[in-house]
């Protein structure tokens, strides 16, 4: 599995795929900081802490950008070895179809897990660079806990698009599905039933929000595991039924 | 051990109506070079899908080096070496870098396996291309290599040679040849260039519409259908004694009523009906066959031909 593993960081050798991803990942702490510009132009007496600025950014990736990324992600970690072809030569190797879809799933959870981490480093530069006040290692550390916990959870509702991937075997279909999560995320953030939408939930859950709603924090744990394992079984049943072509 | 290395019994596979591969018994020995030949379509690769447990079978039984090929797929598909149709790489990885992900992941290999196996396959110089800058041929080498590097004891090639030149064709033939004969490898290959696998196959395998309809060695087939001429004459012994102590022929058969059939030197039929006559054999008839094996194909085949 290690052996799988380190395969999967070869094969992002000057792989465009993961710059845009880095990109990608800090589209949101870049949009804040344009946000925080703004305000000290337009609204000079405005205080704005790191705290803001921090929270911010997660809320933009766990709801908005960042779904897209990860799913586009998922998407190309799959499909890649689809429209290369590669499948007939790692197979053959051999590589058993559970490990090389378990090395992808923890290939998603490490990449997800950097882009966590450059959302963090890059909000957190930014915000010094904007001059933002509050700095306390409270709120460094409340910060790190909510990043890393809403990718943790998130990650988990990934695999329903592994399995449209491993289905459709192209990056656009994904695309749009993680495109009407989106959609879903926008629409049910502030309401009771965004408990119950695993995308959404997993940023209220890293936040803290979900105490505001109706429904409680184990239900909403429950749905993402529930999503997290129909989408992982699908995906290893219909991988290990499915011939290579 | 089965004399085998491959056996297929009965292998079935079918896309929901459509039978792709119907009922296929192939048997491949060891240390032999397996041609199978057939048209586009003809259930040739879905056949070599489902040897390397890329496909399921829909019923029949595959056996590996005599066991079930389900019955310890890691150890089996160890020992063996595919390339199927155009081979896929990461396009954003190097030949060499694209062999160590494999050599990685194959776990067991030499050190200098990758570098040898770009050296055979000439892509040794080739240090910076990425694999999407590769030419059909070079792809085409790099599968070959892959499918070598670790030495296996059965290879299993589907098209092995498309794309490449004809140097490349040559030098490729010439190392499958090599690896048969002094390392003992065996080799399944398919082609529908009917040329090479005739140059190439010790047994051939036809398939056609999902059938193998002929599996027959390449020495009685050249026996049965190649082109030849032959002479009836008055005394065939004395015939056969010119031929090999005067013209150093041996490539001949003695059938009945005076029949020699020769298959090497064609064009040498005037000088030896010369010689024939000279040394008082009398020759009674001498007659070309025009049956080539691209004929006895098509006609097997049920006209046009093999791809």
């Amino acid at each position: 599995m290690v052996n799988l593993l380190y395969c999967e960081f070869l094969k992002l050798k000057r792989s465009k795929m993961f710059f845009i991803s880095i990109l990608g990942a800090m589209v949101a702490p870049v949009m804040v900081f344009a946000g925080l510009i703004k305000a000290k132009i337009t609204e000079p007496d405005k205080i704005i802490t790191y705290s803001d600025m921090l929270e911010q950014t997660n809320l933009y990736v766990l709801l908005l950008f960042g779904v897209i990324v990860y799913g586009v992600i998922a998407a190309y970690l799959f499909s890649r070895e689809y429209t290369e072809n590669t499948l007939k030569s790692v197979l053959t190797i051999p590589i058993s179809k559970e490990a090389f879809l378990t090395a992808k799933f923890l290939m998603l959870f490490v990449w997800m897990m950097i882009l966590t981490a450059v959302a963090w480093v890059s909000t957190f530069l930014l915000s010094i660079v904007g001059n933002a006040a509050q700095f306390s290692v409270a709120v460094i550390m409340q910060s790190i806990k909510e990043y890393f916990l809403g990718a943790f959870l998130l990650y988990f509702t990934m695999s329903p698009f592994v399995f449209i991937t491993l289905w459709l075997k192209n990056l656009v279909t994904p695309i749009i599905a993680t495109a009407t999560v989106v959609l879903g995320n926008v629409a049910l953030a502030n309401e009771d039933l965004g408990v119950l939408f695993p995308w959404t939930s997993s940023y209220l859950i890293a936040s803290g929000d979900i105490e505001k709603y109706k429904y409680s924090t184990e239900i909403a744990i429950i749905i993402i595991f529930v999503v997290f394992f129909i989408g992982i079984f699908t995906s290893f049943v219909y991988f290990k039924k499915q011939d290579i072509k | 051990m089965s004399e085998y290395v491959i056996k297929t019994t009965n292998l079935t596979k079918q896309f929901g109506e459509q039978t792709g591969v119907d009922c296929v018994n192939i048997h491949v020995p060891k240390g032999k070079i397996y041609g199978l030949l057939g048209r586009n379509g003809a259930g040739k690769t879905t056949t070599m899908r489902m040897l390397l447990n890329l496909a399921t079978s829909t019923s029949g039984e595959i056996l590996l080096f005599g066991e079930n090929y389900q019955k310890n797929p890691k150890e089996t598909y160890r020992r063996i070496g595919s390339m199927i149709e155009t081979p896929g790489f990461y396009e954003n990885l190097t030949g060499s870098e694209n062999l160590q992900i494999f050599a990685r992941l194959r776990g067991q290999h030499k050190k200098d396996s990758v570098q040898n196996a770009l050296e055979i396959v000439g892509l040794d110089k080739e240090t910076k291309k990425t694999f999407s800058n590769y030419s059909l041929g070079m792809k085409q080498r790099l599968g070959i290599a892959a499918a070598i590097m670790h030495e296996p004891e059965l290879l299993i090639l589907d098209e092995p040679i498309n794309g490449l030149d004809p140097v490349g064709i040559q030098e490729v033939r010439k190392y499958l040849e090599m690896l048969c004969i002094e390392k003992g490898v065996t080799i399944l290959i398919s082609s529908h260039i009917l040329n090479e696998i005739e140059q190439l196959a010790d047994i051939i395998g036809v398939m056609h519409k999902g059938r193998l309809i002929e599996e027959v060695a390449m020495q009685d087939l050249h026996q049965r259908n190649r082109q030849y001429v032959e002479f009836v004459v008055s005394d065939e012994n004395k015939a056969c004694l010119l031929l090999e102590q005067k013209f150093g022929l041996t490539d001949y058969s003695v059938h009945e009523n005076g029949s020699i059939r020769l298959y090497t030197n064609l064009e040498m039929r005037s000088k030896l009906n010369q010689c024939f006559v000279e040394k008082g054999i009398s020759v009674s008839k001498i007659n070309i066959s025009e049956e080539k094996l691209e004929d006895y194909f098509s006609n097997l085949i049920g006209g046009g031909e093999i791809g």
